[in-house]
């Protein structure tokens, strides 16, 4: 097993696979070979499913956020069947942005998509998808921004540090679709024939449902029993679970759900304290196990500052695996304080799985704050006036 | 009985919030508010006529429909003061007199609330409709939050989908709701779903208006407008807030220092950082051994030595090893 690990697998699906295929020989020991097993074949090609690539920590099957600074903070990448919790900021802008990368980049690497909502058709999110940014255009906007960046500081000849007066100040770099991890530019749309030529499978809540059904006290409500069986019956008939062999190539399944916990689900947790407040910790449950016998991802964003009984809120976050908190400065008395007038919110990294490890990957910078330039979406380590950016 | 003589059930004059949901309006004009106000007519009494104002700046809009769902108040009295042609494009859904339906009169609409909601929608012409719900706070109180939310949410959908135009410019729905009624859980889950949210308090000479328009994907605009309702109904806007109400106003405030509460000195005085500026550094070599040391020179075959002799050294050319006690 240990020269078949240099392929950079270790999910939890290809680790049954492992299992089942050694539980036969006398050592965990293959060879790799004509006489190898079938499940060895098979790593060959999950190592080449477009748009993942293993971890450098422990060889986890990850996939892009859809935001290169995000996959940084997060130990390069988001890990294959994981659950994300974006917790949005207050007026849903930020959130849905990250959203909307997060499906960008499925449709760049040609992920298969799986959409869910309660408050838009998935049709129209699909088509307010962000435009990919080409090399030589991110190039050119990357040095302009740090030539107006960096003016103000190059001319202070360093006194002390003066060895590092020539290393390039700018260090992320546009990257071409082979990569992983892509740039977006926020004020143009996905182009259509890039939409239509992606797969797609779309939730729309109200279309959906049907007349209301009584509900027991903590049991699931209707909605979520619903969008469950759809993402079952999606992984299952796609066969990323592995159930049926594929002839084709493998390939990850994308799942996005928007608002999760808003009332338009049909689950009251944002109107009241004492409303059915185990629907949503046993949705978040049930879906993590469907999540982590197959090739899929998902990202769900979560009005948690409606959340009215906040025991709710620590149940949700020991039930996800990566869980990001929002806070925009709009509205707030943030937004004319000085030492915050460069950003446009904070992020808080509320926690990091720890997946087939026994060590959290977290970055060194704790206080994090996002700004959403003209055309991307920054996170810089927020230290106030005095001190210098880290520029991560 | 006549309608304004009876008095209502009192409510504090600065308590009613508005809401705005679904789609706002195409436009914001400034006489779009509705606000409470006093009846001309009844003197001492302060009558509340929110839905009145703001039917009648619905209807001030050429051709436009407006179809009301009123529980609070009866048609009578709703209706009462405005001339028949506005009269004849209202559309009134009577939920107070008989809320549960027990007369059987046929003419309730099915399925309580929630149908009428339907119903209504259901019931109007493609085109540019505006529809009022006196109160969302009764409704709020007969019907579970999350399945109000999600009926007005269907509302503008299924208005779309029979209008066949952009959702945008066909169906504003209008609700009033009672501030001081709900704990902020339906009110925050209220607001997410609205629009544009005008918060009314003031009396009726001096009123104010806090207007939060959240269109999808911009930025929202937060402002507070001044007004007074005149006796017909209209609106008058001021510039500012009341001067007597008003705070000392602050000119300048003060830019947040964020060196000034700390435990630790960061500032410097004159003499400190001319002293911090002569000081000499361990590493601090002459610019010419700085740039040599920073290109690398033709490669390791020449060598240099570089010295630069510091204040405690004396040198001697004639005897170098002077300074040896030998």
């Amino acid at each position: 097993m240990a020269a078949v690990a240099t392929c950079g697998t270790g999910a939890g699906s290809t680790g049954s696979m492992v299992a089942a295929g050694s539980k036969n020989n006398v050592t965990s020991f293959q060879r790799r070979g004509p006489r190898a097993s079938g499940s060895d074949s098979s790593y060959s090609r999950l190592v080449s499913i477009a748009g993942t690539r293993p971890s450098v920590r422990n060889g986890q099957l990850l996939v892009s956020t859809g935001l290169p600074a995000l996959d940084q903070l997060l130990g390069g990448g988001l890990a294959v069947g994981t659950v994300l919790l974006i917790e949005e900021d207050k007026y849903n802008i930020y959130s849905s942005l990250l959203f909307k990368y997060f499906l960008a980049e499925g449709i760049i690497n040609g992920h298969t998509l799986l959409v869910a909502s309660a408050k838009e058709d998935p049709a129209d999110i699909l088509q307010e998808l962000p435009a990919p940014l080409l090399d030589d255009n991110v190039k050119k906007d990357f040095d302009e921004d740090a030539c107006n960046h960096k003016t103000a500081e190059s001319n202070i000849k360093m006194k002390i540090a003066w060895r590092y007066q020539l290393l390039p100040k700018m260090e992320a770099g546009p990257v071409s679709s082979s990569r992983f991890g892509h740039y977006y530019d926020a004020s143009k749309k996905m182009p259509q024939e890039l939409i239509e030529a992606s797969k797609w499978h779309g939730f729309f809540f109200p279309e959906k449902s049907s007349s209301t059904l009584n509900i027991e006290p903590c049991s699931l409500t209707h909605g979520y029993i619903k969008l469950l069986q759809f993402i079952q019956n999606t992984i299952y008939e796609e066969g990323f679970d592995g159930s049926n062999p594929q002839k084709k190539q493998k390939n990850i399944l994308r799942i996005g759900i928007q608002n999760l916990g808003s009332p338009l689900w049909g689950d009251d947790i944002c109107c009241t304290e004492n409303g059915n407040s185990h629907s949503l910790t046993k949705f978040l449950y049930v879906l993590r196990g469907l999540l982590r016998t197959s090739l899929s991802a998902c990202m769900i964003t979560m009005p948690t500052h409606l959340i009215q009984n906040k025991a709710i809120i620590s149940r949700v976050t020991n039930l996800s695996d990566t869980v990001v908190g929002l806070e925009s400065f709009i509205g707030s008395e943030r937004e004319t304080n000085p030492l915050y007038k460069d950003y446009h919110g904070l992020i808080h990294i509320r926690q990091i799985p720890r997946l087939n490890n026994l060590i959290y990957d977290v970055s060194d910078v704790k206080d994090l704050a996002f700004k959403l330039k003209r055309k991307l979406f920054t996170i810089e380590g927020w230290r106030g006036r005095s001190f210098p950016n880290l520029k991560i | 009985m006549p309608p304004h003589a009876q008095p209502r059930v009192p409510q504090p004059s600065n308590g009613k919030s508005r809401r705005q949901d679904s789609v706002p309006k195409p436009k914001q004009r400034p006489d779009t508010f509705r606000k409470p106000v006093s009846t001309a007519d009844t003197g001492s009494h302060h009558h509340q006529r929110p839905p009145r104002l703001t039917v009648r700046i619905c209807l001030r809009k050429s051709g436009e429909q407006v179809h009301i769902l009123g529980c609070e108040v009866s048609e009578e009295e709703f209706r009462a003061g405005f001339d028949s042609s506005i009269n004849s494009r209202l559309v009134y859904y009577d939920f107070f007199r008989d809320p549960l339906n027990w007369a059987q009169t046929g003419e309730a609409l099915p399925g309580g609330p929630l149908g009428a909601l339907q119903a209504m929608c259901e019931r109007t012409d493609p085109g540019p409709v505006t529809v009022a719900l006196d109160s969302l706070s009764w409704l709020l109180l007969r019907l579970p939050c999350a399945a109000l939310c999600q009926a007005l949410c269907a509302m503008s959908r299924q208005h779309a989908c029979r209008g066949g135009g952009p959702a945008a410019e066909q169906l504003c729905v209008l609700g009033l709701l009672h501030r001081e009624l709900h704990g902020p859980g339906p009110m925050g889950a209220l607001s997410s779903l609205a629009q544009t949210e005008v918060t009314l308090s003031g009396t009726a000479g001096q009123a104010s208006a806090h207007i939060l328009c959240r269109r999808p994907r911009q930025r929202p605009t937060l402002e507070t407008l001044w007004f007074s309702v005149l006796p017909d109904l209209s609106l008058d806007l001021q510039g500012g807030p009341p001067l007597e109400s008003q705070p000392h106003p602050d000119p300048h405030t003060p830019q947040v220092d964020p060196a000034s509460h700390l435990t630790f000195n960061l500032h410097l005085s004159k003499r400190e950082r001319e002293a911090k500026d002569s000081l000499t550094l361990p590493f601090q070599f002459s610019s010419e051994k700085q740039q040599a040391l920073l290109r690398p020179g033709p490669g390791p075959a020449t060598s240099r030595i570089f010295y630069e002799p510091d204040v405690f050294d004396d040198l001697d050319p004639e005897d170098p090893d002077g300074d040896l006690d030998v």
